[in-house]
């Protein structure tokens, strides 16, 4: 005799499980990328910033 | 003489011959055929079709329990599940992440396509298989065989060779069932929709990609610890770019090993006395369901995403969302090509394919904590 109380709930916990981890894992993804974007970003434009001139003891260039 | 003569044919095999290993013969051919001439999933298929063929001569006891050779390969790697996730291992070295971290909306697409899956559980139950033997069928849409393999070695542990076959004959055929399916589903101007080139993704975005993933999926659904643990860790080891020796050996001699041992094993549980029922049509039958379901399913979450995004999908990106990596893509990038020339969808595609394996995954995981 099948349980269908049992057949309803995997059915529906199955297909709602399925989509919160994922909608949560997109989420996650989405956060992370942005924020290494962020980091990433911020790192190159301060390798590229006009660094001082060198000047020796005298203040020449 | 003659004596000896007739002691050799009593002791042989031959006269414990059945017809139904004669047909396990023929189903043993059938496959080795497909795999050498048509090249269908070959990697797999060829062990699977020898395991037929040696598991159906009588008298070798090669699946008798604490003796036969391939009993211990079955038992040390299926039943205490350490070959699928290792296959897993190696797949995660192989895998590419990228496509699905400059899209992650396309994991939602990995999700939609697992759908057709829990219709097809309902659907096995209505034609009269119990729960759990419903559970190892309907996860073929899933189109993962490492999966099918692992959550049926579990759950129906009798239905093993059947769901296994069906589960790789259906992902070698995916350039035939597809494209009806997605013709069917989409309109021509759909199928034209061009997307815009996926943004690049840096090293440390990979990286932390299959850590994320990993911890997130495993704090939620831990019966998806074992598969979805080594198919991260593979890819860790790809991305990281420190432990190249790992990583090749991880998909390519570790996996070419365990995968003569899975094939050897699957197919040597597909005796005559297990295999020649009417249920194991059924599988076949539901299986094919499941993985139509499964395409369909996933073509209508990406019309239904396109309702809410500005940038609109091309729809045909959803039918990857099954996990056949990377046949699905390209299958997809194919029938967009021929709607529009100038649509290259291969990457887009890529990214519900691998979000298709890890949706899979939680899907079997759920389905293990539920009915194991």
């Amino acid at each position: 005799m099948t349980d269908w109380s049992k057949v309803f709930e995997v059915f529906g916990s199955g297909i709602v499980g399925v989509y919160l981890v994922m909608l949560l894992l997109q989420i996650l993804t989405q956060l992370s990328t942005r924020i290494i974007d962020m980091i990433e970003s911020r790192n190159q434009s301060g390798d590229t910033a006009v660094k001082p001139p060198v000047t020796d003891d005298k203040g020449k260039v | 003489m003659i004596a000896i003569f007739k002691e050799l044919i009593v002791s042989s095999g031959l006269v414990s011959l059945t017809g139904g290993n004669l047909i396990m013969w023929l189903v043993s051919f059938v496959l080795i055929y497909l795999a050498i001439k048509k090249q269908y999933e070959p990697l797999l298929l060829l062990p699977i079709a020898f395991g037929i063929l040696v598991v159906n001569l009588p008298l070798t006891f090669l699946m008798e329990p604490e003796h036969g050779l391939i009993w211990f390969f079955y038992h040390y790697g299926i039943e205490n599940d350490i070959i699928p996730p290792l296959i897993f291992l190696g797949l995660g070295a192989m895998i590419d992440f990228g496509p699905l971290i400059a899209n992650p909306k396309t994991l939602l697409l990995g999700a939609g396509a697992q759908v057709g899956l829990y219709v097809t559980f309902f659907a096995a139950i209505l034609f009269g298989f119990d729960l759990r033997e419903a559970a190892s069928i309907a996860i073929i849409g899933g189109a993962d065989g490492p999966t099918t393999i692992y959550l049926t070695s579990k759950l129906a542990p009798q239905l093993l060779g059947a769901t296994a076959v069906s589960a790789y004959a259906y992902m070698a055929l995916v350039p035939i069932i597809q494209p009806p399916m997605m013709k069917l589903l989409t309109t021509d101007h759909e199928r034209k929709i061009v997307m815009s080139k996926l943004r690049p993704v840096s090293r440390l975005q990979k990286i932390c990609f299959p850590i994320i993933s990993a911890m997130t999926i495993m704090l939620l659904v831990p019966a998806s610890a074992p598969l979805i643990s080594m198919l991260m860790m593979g890819n860790l080891f790809k991305e990281s770019g420190v432990v190249e020796r790992l990583t090749k050996a991880s998909s390519n001699e570790l996996m070419n090993i365990v995968t003569i041992f899975l094939g050897l094993s699957v197919g040597a549980t597909m005796t005559a006395t297990t295999f020649l029922n009417p249920k194991v049509l059924f599988i076949f039958f539901l299986g094919l369901f499941a993985f139509i379901i499964s395409t369909a399913s996933g073509l209508l979450m990406a019309k239904f995403m396109n309702l809410f995004l500005k940038d609109k999908i091309n729809p045909l990106i959803g039918a990857a969302g099954v996990s056949a990596v990377p046949m699905a893509a390209r299958c997809v990038h194919k029938v967009g090509s021929e709607a529009n020339r100038r649509n290259y969808l291969l990457m887009h595609a890529m990214g519900p394919n691998v979000a298709g394996v890890i949706g899979t995954v939680v899907a079997a995981a759920i389905l293990l904590k539920n009915l194991g």
